[in-house]
């Protein structure tokens, strides 16, 4: 077999000690993997009389995602821009392999994107939360998400607690206060602001029937209609979350 | 004491305001002047309804402010009435009377609010003034708990069910939907809110036995209507409305004190009152806003109103007899609950969507068969000031 | 800060009154004596409250209006963590809510 010719024209064309140079540098820059297990697709009824499927994303969906979190990180409302851009980068990080043991689920309505989640493992039994951001406000969708990913660390990741701050007054009022959670300050969490609070096995099942809910398993046209992920019209997106009520609580 | 007409209407978009609070009452009042196309002439008095501006916007003499802002001065007289959640009907009274005196010609009336300067907390805080000093606010006593206790004892003795209260719900929002300016237009199902299995995280508890859904939200917005002696209104383009009634009563403060606390007896007699001004009865009435900042409020007051007999309030909403097509439609443009709750402004936007109705301007969410008679419930505090309207098409 | 919660008696005609008014309700009189709340009494009606203002770091309160045997109905906190409505009640004065940063004394009722 000849050696592949390196074309200027046509491209790129790398030599096979290139290549094998890239991948070498390549697996350097990449973080080692825990073994994750998947997180089964759930659906959940909300108040409009409309079904949310919680499943995993996948990575190749990741760009899909970029393109409508994107504009979010322009929106002063609700700190939509902060954890916009920061959840922008932990997807491109879970994209680009840059990030340890990410994962990202999402919550789908009638096949169009209406709320992402995310989150990595820092060991087997500890875990962080990054973000929740809702793009289809007014009917929880950010509090289902958030408790699909607690149900996440602790029953299917088999973890023993998971690292939470808020970085929004909602949050802190939905999460510390609601749950509640534990302080544990003497974690600094990755994000680099507050310290963490922390949900523990305990609380988690203490809360689990209050606030963890859907039912499993998700019919399959249901689950089959979340694929592909369809992004969201941005004009009506960005209307009603700027309008829509954000929960007094 | 002459006949009063409102001869024009205006009010913004509610829910989470682009503009300031004095910038969103120049629009509703502008539009409410433009409605009524009042030409070259001079507007005598305006009376401002609001309840938190001193405290959320930091605006004190926001009347003046507000004529400073639309040049007004020197030749228009104001003042700002303040009476919780009824500083809108309160407004619209003290209009009232200026005209029918004789005192001014033509008077604006306008109410705004614009919670969202301070934070969930602070606004739920805030509201809960309202409660009395030392024997409720003290035990962190807000609304909604009054609401939740009054709720209880309604459920224990007349057989409500939670499922009433969804359906106020259901139905408001389904209104809402309905109406461009409201704040809440997604519609909500019996399943998702209430029978569903995650209804409990779609509606969790606010204060038992009311849930998140039994509650209307925080909204900005400001609304505007135009006073006019009958004689006057006319002159002017569109159908006046005449304001045919209005009452008020008072209760005691804390809710302890009544001795029925199921009684809203000020509702009772602010309605009894101004059926007597306008000399009809509850019968008479084809269209109805009432106060409903909980659900269980949209029941209560339609008994207390006399609409229904005590008790039979959520019995009449299972027949369906209140929704748009059904025999009393109440809350049309989606109540509180939908419409949104700027709270000084409340008032004024039930007279506003009254006014619209029996003009047949309500578009989607119009009442049918012609609506002559409107009626609205404005509550204050937890019933301890409570105004009500009786209005009239034509002059 | 009083460590008791106290209705109104009226010097004129002895009718109790809480909270307390500028005119007694009954004879119009304006010279009270105050009076503890205590004892036991009957729980009117009652909720649970989530939504809270400011100051408050617990997930709900638990609110309660009782009509007491000596008289006159109050609003306290329940310290019952399964309220029935028409259950037996005593009052007590305990710290109710903070305010501040300082304690605010109040009516609490326990079972009975």
């Amino acid at each position: 077999m000849s050696p592949p010719v390196y074309d200027w024209d046509a491209g790129e064309y790398l030599t096979s000690e290139e290549e094998r140079m890239i991948d070498e540098l390549e697996a350097m820059l990449r973080p080692p993997v825990l073994p994750m297990a998947p997180y089964p697709p759930k659906a959940v009824l909300l108040a409009s009389g409309e079904t949310m499927v919680v499943r995993p994303a996948s990575v190749d969906e990741v760009d899909t995602m970029l393109e409508v979190i994107q504009p979010l990180s322009w929106l002063q409302r609700d700190f939509y821009d902060i954890v916009a851009a920061r959840l922008f980068a932990e997807l491109l990080g879970w994209k680009t392999h840059r990030v340890r043991n990410e994962y990202c689920l999402v919550g789908v309505i009638d096949g169009v994107l209406a709320g992402i989640v995310n989150g990595r493992l820092w060991d087997e039994k500890h875990g962080v939360s990054y973000h929740t951001l809702t793009l289809k406000r007014g009917l929880r969708v950010g509090s289902h998400l958030f408790a699909s990913k607690m149900e996440h660390h602790i029953e299917y990741l088999g973890q023993d607690e998971v690292w939470i701050v808020a970085e929004s007054p909602i949050g802190h009022r939905r999460w510390m206060i609601e749950y509640p959670l534990d302080k544990k300050f003497e974690v600094q969490h990755e994000l680099g602001g507050a310290p963490s609070y922390v949900l523990t096995r305990d609380t988690y099942f203490k809360a689990k029937s209050r606030l963890v809910t859907g039912t499993r398993p998700v019919p399959p046209e249901l689950l089959a209609g979340s694929y592909p992920l369809r992004k969201p019209d941005l004009k009506v997106m960005l209307t009603q979350i700027e309008h829509t009520l954000e929960a007094r609580l | 004491m002459r006949d009063v007409a409102i001869v024009g209407v205006g009010s913004t978009q509610f829910g989470r305001a682009q503009w300031s609070l004095l910038k969103m009452m120049c629009e509703a009042s502008h539009d409410a002047i433009v409605d009524a196309g009042i030409g070259e002439k001079k507007i005598d008095a305006v009376y401002v309804a609001n309840m938190g501006g001193s405290r959320n916007n930091r605006m004190a003499g926001l009347s003046s402010a507000l004529v400073d802002r639309m040049n007004l001065y020197p030749h228009t007289v104001s003042e700002t009435i303040e009476n919780g959640p009824a500083s809108g009907a309160s407004a619209i009274k003290h209009g009232m009377h200026s005209v029918a005196s004789g005192h001014c010609d033509l008077v604006l009336v306008c109410g705004g609010e614009r919670m969202q300067e301070v934070n969930n907390f602070e606004a739920t805080e805030f509201v809960s003034y309202l409660s009395h000093r030392y024997a409720e606010y003290v035990y962190g006593v807000t609304l909604p708990s009054l609401a939740g206790m009054f709720t209880r004892l309604y459920m224990e003795r007349y057989g409500l069910e939670p499922r009433h209260l969804a359906m106020v719900a259901i139905k408001n929002h389904e209104n809402g939907a309905k109406n461009r300016k409201a704040h809440l237009r997604i519609p909500v199902t019996m399943e998702g809110i209430l029978t569903g299995p995650d209804a409990l995280n779609n509606n969790p508890w606010i204060a038992e036995p009311l849930r998140f859904f039994d509650c209307c939200p925080v909204s900005d917005g400001a609304s505007a209507v135009l006073l006019a002696p009958a004689e006057m209104a006319k002159q002017f383009a569109k159908t006046p409305v005449l304001i045919a009634g209005m009452g008020q009563a008072t209760d005691s403060q804390a809710v302890q004190d009544r001795p029925d606390p199921t009684e809203l007896t000020a509702v009772r007699m602010a309605a009894e009152r101004a059926f007597a001004m306008a000399k009809l009865a509850p019968k008479d009435i084809h269209v109805a806003e009432l106060h409903d900042a909980f659900t269980i409020l949209e029941i209560a007051e339609s008994e207390e109103c006399g609409f229904f007999k005590k008790g039979e309030g959520h019995k009449a909403l299972e027949r369906g007899e209140t929704k748009i097509g059904g025999k009393l439609p109440i809350n049309p443009s989606g109540g509180l609950k939908a419409r949104g709750h700027p709270v000084g402004n409340t008032g004024v936007s039930q007279v506003v969507e009254l006014a619209l109705q029996l003009r047949g301007e309500a578009g989607d969410y119009q009442v049918p068969n012609q609506p002559k008679h409107g009626f609205a419930v404005n509550f204050g505090g937890f019933g301890n000031n409570v105004v009500a309207t009786v209005l009239k098409r034509g002059v | 800060m009083a460590r008791t919660v106290e209705a109104a008696k009226c010097a004129n005609c002895g009718k109790l009154s809480y909270p307390r008014h500028y005119y007694c309700p009954a004879c119009h009189g304006t010279k009270f004596e105050p009076v503890p709340i205590e004892g036991e009494g009957r729980l009117i009606t009652w909720t649970r409250v989530y939504a809270l203002p400011l100051d408050y770091a617990v997930r709900y309160t638990t609110l309660g209006i009782v009509e007491l045997d000596m008289g006159v109905r109050a609003t306290g906190q329940l310290d019952i963590a399964e309220p029935k409505t028409g259950q037996r009640v005593r009052a007590r004065v305990g710290t109710v809510r903070e305010i501040n940063g300082k304690d605010v004394a109040g009516l609490i009722f326990g079972a009975v």
